[in-house]
């Protein structure tokens, strides 16, 4: 039984400046990183930045959030106002036993009270609806920028870090926006009313009150030092945890099939503690903060009660004067204390909101350049002239890379797993740049056309099939918007996928989702295709296309991507040879550089690497 | 399951926190008899040692007070702490022995919100039910008894209008409760459309559609900003509501107290004192509004958690499953099978039949849609048959327990998930006493291990979440070794070759020899099929051919297209042959 007496004392204890906070994560918040060094000074910039930046938002609401100030203002004068009447109720009416003077003083005071309701309502009202659009807009921003970013961004980070921002933080900052504001300034407003009255009552009285302050604000600090930096290593914990989770939940099938529901539980279970950890911490440390208020609170009524009676003993002043500080140190401590209960909130708010800022602040997908133009129409004539390009710094995924295709022509990248191939195409659509070498399309560098003008004469067939939920026919829309449901039935059926859609229970109308919902990775290939077709580019890029759809059904849509590459230039990259015999061009590439590229029959006439594989295949596939 | 079971553990801990609550709560009501005391023993008196003592013991009091309120935040933080702790831990188990079935109904965007959202949310009412809740209730009861002895008539106008307002609280709470939940509800939608474009970012860039999808998240954000306007607001008219009932109140007092003033019935001193404690409950109610609000967001937090912990878990090992039974052969028969997706109507696959001796290896073939993977995924009993039954050596697999029937399979999956880690890890992650030798070894034998040699840190190379640094093929390598690692009976690859070239494969499938494994292979290669003892071919769930690769090109008029479609040269052969 001691032992759970205890227990809240046994928590591991932290050094301020040794959080533990895990190398990965600390690599995506460089903000966190920068805390730990001993760069104390940037704190309240930092702090005072966030707060602009937020105050950048609301600002856009200027003139309804004045309205709510004058609601404000009107409020925290009618709760002063209304028991300051009461009190002279009694001593006018009450006590001098005039009735009807009371009844006439009644309906002025009754007047008080409605008008006070009604600002609180109307405040409240109001502010609810600046703070929602807020953020609203800041949800919006963020994933308009989202959308900016280059993709090696998603690449290193997990979904779920990336959603926690999303959802937690954002939804800190709405929280804090609906109830801090008019918090914080009914506070101030009461402090000010307050402290006007105690000075003009007794100002050594008054004093001796604020003789607390730097005690407090000492407290405060001391406090806040604490857990500023334990909030955002909670949210860092969080992250972590909503990254496990989200990669577990998307791996399930994995997780069961290899029976490791142990492990992962064990695994969840270890970053879970982490994150009680921390936020043990955190929340023990700022629910210091209204204890600290209160006993400061308790301490100044001491004070005034001891100080005040000596005074009075000394005919310095009044018993009414006390009895009326006594009432007053707490009206005074009160909107203190809600301030520090609101710097909780806020504390933890700024933190999400910084974290959201930093998703903001990185950097977008490089600027088009300024000169960038515009494509408008492309013939499809693509030049890689010596492109150089690695992932990592350290090793070169593509070494002085060069070919070219003419307009129409198809192009197939051939060469073992992991020889570069998904890389040129990458690079081709800009999704990453190259470091040294042009690419040229119809003679234009592309690293000066816009990527939107550049990927809309593209259209992809990736190797990783993805499906949005929505309706089948929504998915295969997704290639032209504007397509009519008629021509979204002739892609399908240009990509032999109308027969199996019309077997789902709603036909077009099955709804999917990233999942696939009960449809098999085949024909998520096959609904790829038709979107596609339905794009209608001048570059088509088949990445893998067709590995896994079955053979027969391969046939039938070579036959449509035939059709559909007639007069457009198409790259594929396909490792069953007999798919591409008739391509134009093919390039053979091996550990990123091109070892051999021509035609099917100039390739086996040269006897080298492709003439091999070709060998290869048959031999495999002859009996 | 309740929620506040969750709490049990810590009872201890919390009778503590609320015990120094109420250490707090009394020094706060003692003050005003204090100060009193100052007054009437010291001023009055003009007696200076009094007033020095009842402001030593005020002085006093405010440390017991302010050393309660620390200890409580500790025990108060460790009891919501331990509480989510627990209930997030027991949330993730149960969605761990979620069956796929289960998955149908919590999208996993909605999983996560519940196990962080929800959890904290609960959590803070936990520590802010163990530091304030309780206070606010007591102030008001304490607050009308007292009021009852000081003028039992005048009071009635107190007795009266507390309930009133306690009803028209918990009235708004029902309503409010609702809102919220509706709330959640467009937060997973917003969630879910942010999860399908973070995932589907690169599709979404290829095709230019950021504008639509902008859309779309824009549509589902406003929803969202919509109806949480609405939910506060309907949360917010409980402060003024609460201020003029109560205020009307303070009036009434002010009015019938002076008519019972003029008859006698009333003093000034009790006006006074009822309007004092008329406006101690004012501020204690409206702390009770918030923690209604807070309850009613808890509450739906609670009631998302509780859906989650309460699902029923419709496949799991079945009362007569037998841990003795064992799997020492890896033979495989279906017999009859028939199965179709819970909530279709149409079967997937209906009376299949095969048998799989140990060490063979079954190709299956068939078009996109025919069943396979579906087939796939009965063996380790991600879903159970409708009809028929599956047997390894001899044993109707339902009535093996279900971690060793798993423990004996190895499956590859078309997709390649791959999780963060090393690639270390991630191959010994279906075996975690894997040595370093099982784990080259199995490398080795994937066709991988000369690719991990050239990676920066070798098997140390850390991995992107679904292992982006490394290309289809690559993936598809790795997690052969994870499954190879195990030294499975049964060896499951679902088009897991699809992304290699062929020379790869062939080199794959020659050192998948060496393995003691009955092998079942999933493919669209002719290649592969060729060497496999058994070509089962589907369409549209049911068998179609059964044999070897000889027996299907005479038998089977579907094998033969699929074999021209990948050796022209041989199948025109193969024709003249039949002519």
């Amino acid at each position: 039984m001691w032992k759970e007496f205890a227990e809240p004392f046994q928590y591991p204890r932290f050094k301020l400046n040794e959080i533990k906070v895990d190398e990965k994560l600390v690599k995506d918040m460089p903000a966190i990183q920068s805390r730990h060094a001993p760069k104390k000074k940037e704190k309240p910039k930092n702090f005072a930045g966030t707060i602009k930046r937020i105050w950048s938002y609301l600002a856009e609401s200027k003139w309804k959030l004045s309205l709510v100030l004058i609601m404000v203002v009107i409020s925290s004068a009618m709760a002063l106002l209304g028991p300051f009447l009461v009190g002279r109720a009694i001593d006018w009416y009450i006590i001098a036993r005039d009735n009807s003077g009371l009844l006439y003083f009644l309906i002025g005071l009754a007047a008080v009270y409605v008008l006070h309701s009604v600002s609180v309502l109307l405040q409240n009202f109001w502010m609810i609806g600046i703070a929602q659009k807020t953020v609203y807009g800041m949800r919006v921003q963020l994933f308009r920028h989202l959308h900016r970013l280059p993709i090696p961004y998603f690449d290193k980070r997990q979904h779920g870090e990336i959603m926690s921002r999303v959802t937690n933080d954002i939804e800190n900052v709405s929280n804090t926006l609906n109830s801090s504001v008019i918090q914080i300034f009914t506070s101030l407003l009461t402090l000010i009313g307050t402290v006007s009255v105690m000075v003009w009552l007794s100002p050594l009285l008054t004093l001796i009150t604020f003789l607390v302050v730097p005690l407090m604000i000492y407290g405060l600090r001391w406090i806040t030092r604490r857990t500023g930096v334990l909030f955002k290593a909670v949210q860092a914990n969080l992250g972590d945890l909503n990254g496990y989770i989200e990669e577990t939940m998307s791996g399930q099938r994995i997780v069961k099939t290899f029976s490791q529901e142990k492990r992962v539980i064990a695994e969840f279970r270890e970053k879970n503690l982490n994150l009680k950890q921390a936020s043990f911490w955190a929340q023990t440390f700022s629910g210091f903060i209204p204890k600290l208020m209160n006993g400061l609170n308790n301490l100044n009524f001491a004070i005034v009660a001891g100080i005040g009676g000596l005074l009075a003993l000394h005919d310095m002043i009044s018993i009414g004067v006390i009895v009326i500080f006594a009432e007053y140190t707490r009206q005074f401590t009160r909107p203190l204390s809600d301030l520090a209960n609101q710097f909780n909130t806020l504390l933890s708010a700024i933190a999400g909101a910084e974290r959201v800022f930093q998703v903001l602040d990185e950097e977008e997908e490089r600027k088009d350049e300024k000169h960038a133009g515009e494509l408008e129409q492309v013939k499809g004539e693509v030049k890689f002239s010596n492109v150089t390009f690695s992932y990592e710094k350290e090793a070169d995924t593509i070494t002085n890379v060069s070919f070219h295709a003419k307009p129409g022509e198809m192009i197939a990248f051939v060469g073992p797993t992991g020889a570069g191939k998904t890389t040129l195409i990458n690079l081709l659509s800009r999704f990453y740049d190259a470091d040294e070498g042009t690419i040229y399309i119809d003679g234009h560098d592309i690293s000066q056309i816009k990527r939107e003008s550049l990927r809309s004469h593209m259209a992809f067939v990736l190797q990783d099939t993805f499906l949005f939920r929505g309706t089948v026919r929504e998915n295969i829309r997704y290639g032209r918007l504007d397509a009519t449901d008629e021509e979204v039935e002739q892609a399908a059926m240009m990509a032999n996928a109308h027969s199996f859609i019309m077997k789902l229970p709603e036909q077009y109308d099955t709804v999917l989702d990233h999942n696939g919902g009960g449809i098999s990775q085949g024909q998520r290939q096959l609904l790829s295709i038709a979107r596609a077709i339905l794009a209608d580019p001048s570059i088509l890029i088949l990445d893998e296309a067709t590995s896994s759809i079955d053979t027969v059904t391969e046939l039938k849509i070579q036959e449509a991507l035939q059709r559909l590459m007639k007069g457009r230039t198409s790259f594929v990259i396909a490792h069953r040879l007999n798919t591409i015999r008739n391509a134009d061009k093919i390039v053979v590439l091996k550990d990123g550089k091109i070892i051999e590229q021509g035609s099917h029959n100039e390739l086996l006439e040269q006897k080298g690497f492709y003439s091999e594989l070709y060998e290869n295949q048959i031999k495999a596939g002859n009996f | 399951m309740k929620i506040l079971s969750f709490l049990k553990p810590y009872r201890l801990a919390m009778i503590v926190a609320l015990l120094l609550m109420f250490v707090e709560l009394a020094v706060e009501l003692s003050q005003p008899l204090i100060i009193s005391r100052i007054i009437d023993d010291g001023i009055l008196q003009n007696d200076l040692s009094s007033v020095l003592w009842w402001g030593g013991i005020l002085l006093a009091f405010s440390l017991l007070a302010f050393v309660s309120g620390i200890i409580n935040s500790f025990y108060a933080s460790h009891v919501s702490q331990s509480f989510s702790f627990d209930l997030r831990e027991r949330l993730y188990e149960k969605i761990q022995s979620f069956s796929f079935t289960n998955f149908i109904r919590f999208p996993t965007s909605s999983l996560i919100t519940r196990l962080t959202n929800d959890v904290v949310q609960l959590q803070n009412t936990v520590f802010m039910f163990l530091r304030i809740a309780l206070r606010a209730p007591l102030m008001v009861i304490g607050g009308m008894i007292a009021a009852l002895f000081v003028n039992l008539k005048l009071a009635l106008i107190i007795v009266v209008t507390v309930p009133v307002i306690i009803l028209f609280l918990s009235w708004i709470m029902k309503k409010v409760a609702v809102l919220f939940r509706q709330v959640q509800e467009r937060l997973d939608g917003v969630n879910s459309v942010m999860q399908e474009n973070l995932m589907g970012m690169r599709l979404i860039k290829a095709f230019l559609r950021r504008s639509h999808e902008v859309k779309r998240f824009t549509q589902a954000s406003r929803q969202l900003m919509e109806r949480t306007q609405t939910a506060l607001r309907v949360t917010e008219i409980t402060m003024p509501g609460i201020l003029l009932v109560m205020n009307i109140s303070i009036m009434a007092i002010l009015w019938f107290g002076s008519i019972e003033l003029s008859t006698n019935q009333a003093t000034e001193g009790e006006i006074v004192a009822l309007i004092n404690y008329a406006t101690r409950m004012m501020h204690a109610l409206s702390v009770i509004s918030m923690v209604i609000m807070n309850l009613s967001r808890a509450r739906a937090s609670a009631q998302r958690a509780r859906e989650v912990l309460n699902t029923e878990i419709d496949l799991t090992d079945r009362d007569d499953s037998d841990e003795k039974l064992r799997i020492t052969e890896g033979h495989l028969r279906f017999d009859g099978v028939s199965f179709r997706y819970p909530g279709k109507k149409a079967p997937v696959l209906s009376d299949v039949s095969f048998e799989a001796k140990p060490g063979e290896t079954i190709a299956i073939m068939g078009a996109t849609g025919s069943g396979k993977s579906s087939l796939f995924q009965l063996i380790p009993r991600l879903y159970d048959t409708d009809e028929g039954i599956i047997a390894i050596d001899g044993i109707d697999i339902r009535k093996l327990k279900l971690e060793h029937l798993r423990k004996q399979i190895g499956y590859v999956p078309q997709e390649a998930l791959l999780f963060t880690g090393t690639v270390k890890e991630n191959i010994a992650w279906g075996k975690e006493d894997a040595t370093m030798e099982d784990i080259i070894e199995a490398a080795k034998d994937a066709q991988i291990h000369e690719t991990i040699l050239k990676l920066p840190k070798q098997y140390d190379t850390v991995l992107g979440q679904r292992g982006v640094n490394l290309s289809g093929g690559q993936k598809q390598r790795l997690s052969i070794a994870r499954a190879l690692v195990r030294k499975p009976k049964i060896l499951l690859l679902d088009d897991s070759t699809s992304a290699l070239d062929v020379k790869t494969e062939a080199d794959l499938l020659q050192a998948l020899k060496k393995y003691s494994c009955t092998t079942l292979m999933i493919t669209q290669k002719v290649s592969s099929t060729r060497s496999a003892d058994l070509i089962l071919l589907l369409e549209d769930g049911k068998v179609s051919a059964l044999g070897r690769h000889e027996q299907l090109l005479e038998q089977s008029a579907l094998y033969r297209d699929i074999c021209e479609s990948q050796n022209w040269e041989e199948a025109e052969k193969h024709v003249e042959r039949i002519r």
